[in-house]
């Protein structure tokens, strides 16, 4: 039994949902936990603006209680990307991917810039969107091979996976935060205070390696 | 060319959205060209709906006090499924004996049905479920609070 990302160490038992820890599963999860760990720890930037053609500059005022509200949101986004790194059932997966989208639209609705406001409302859209193929993935994901598990899917006992279903959830990964769809967020990136916005860049690459793995296990 | 005009459609973030829902249009456009779909007939959880139940969608059958069996995953990991409907606290079975809809109640009143398979069998999608909710909640009440 083995997958792209390596033979299973160690699997932890949630009932019908496993978490199982590959290299490949383990080395992502890590990394989000160690993001997330220093958006715990680190001070957020003051954002400075310089007017271009001159020495005029100026530092944005944010309150102390928008950085905290961004801060609650970038640590639920680190451990929801944490979740879909080793979780082992695709359900589980996708709900843990409409989590990180959810919370990447906090981290940059709390900003008072109403452009900002503009982009991060135009990105819950298509992230609220998303995840109607994504779940409709992993519906097709059950119907098709009677199980959830990507333990199963590895062993290679199940029928195959219909590629419409990979195609789904890929899609569905994608509006969550991947390009194309991620010019909305580039718009987001002129809200002041890394590293939470960073948080939402992280978490959309750590999703979309992981999808790479789902989708070649069936 | 075309990537700077592409670029250009793109930098418009309202852009976006018409954008995903074409893309959503051809992959279901292209997912009835598939059709037909194989279909497993050995699933997960399979129940017989008894619409006349009053424990009704959640009637998983079997008597008082004896453990229903499931088709779960991974039977060994969840001992404890099929236990719940088969047994209910007096005031609920008061209530299912009194009322035509007990099972649209699940957890709201005290022994209320709990269904097995999400407390049971998948009781990790339960809580990543309220957690999306609750996280959901906390940024409508911040953003309505702020303006």
């Amino acid at each position: 039994m083995a997958s792209i990302g390596g033979i299973p160490s160690y699997i932890l038992e949630f009932g019908d949902e496993l978490v199982y820890f590959t290299p490949y599963t383990i080395t992502l999860f890590l990394l989000a936990l160690t993001f997330t760990v220093l958006v715990i720890i680190s001070r957020p930037e003051r954002q400075v603006d310089i007017a271009f053609g001159g020495d005029a500059y100026r530092a944005k005022e944010i309150s102390l209680s928008e950085m905290r509200f961004r801060r609650f949101m970038a640590i639920a986004c680190g451990l929801a990307s944490m979740g879909a790194m080793v979780t082992g059932d695709i359900f589980n997966f996708t709900l843990f991917t409409a989590m990180v989208g959810i919370t990447n639209v906090g981290i940059v609705a709390a900003v008072k810039s109403p452009h900002v406001q503009d982009a991060a409302y135009q990105y819950g859209l298509v992230a609220l969107s998303a995840t109607v193929p994504l779940f409709a993935g992993a519906a097709v994901y059950a119907a098709a091979t009677g199980s959830l598990s990507m333990i199963e899917l590895m062993k290679g006992t199940l029928p195959a996976v219909p590629l419409i279903a990979k195609a789904m959830l890929v899609i569905g990964v994608v509006g969550e935060g991947m390009a194309p769809f991620y010019a909305a967020k580039a718009e987001m990136f002129r809200a002041p205070g890394a590293p939470y916005v960073i948080m939402c860049s992280l978490s959309s690459l750590l999703i979309f390696l992981r999808v790479v793995e789902v989708v070649l296990l069936g | 060319m075309i990537i700077r005009k592409i670029s250009h459609f793109l930098c418009n973030y309202e852009n976006i959205m018409p954008l995903f829902a074409g893309a959503c249009t051809l992959l279901f456009i292209a997912g009835f060209l598939f059709l037909p779909i194989q279909y497993t007939d050995n699933q997960l959880y399979p129940k017989t709906i008894d619409r006349n139940s009053s424990l009704d969608p959640y009637d998983r059958g079997g008597p008082p006090f004896t453990q229903v069996t499931i088709a779960a995953q991974y039977m060994e990991n969840s001992p404890a499924a099929g236990l719940v409907t088969s047994y209910l606290t007096p005031f609920s079975l008061y209530l299912s004996r009194t009322t035509p809809h007990m099972g649209t109640t699940i957890v709201a009143h005290p022994g209320g049905i709990i269904d097995e398979i999400l407390y049971n069998t998948r009781g990790l999608d339960t809580v990543v479920e309220a957690t999306i909710l609750f996280i959901a909640f906390a940024i409508a009440s911040y953003i309505y609070r702020k303006v």
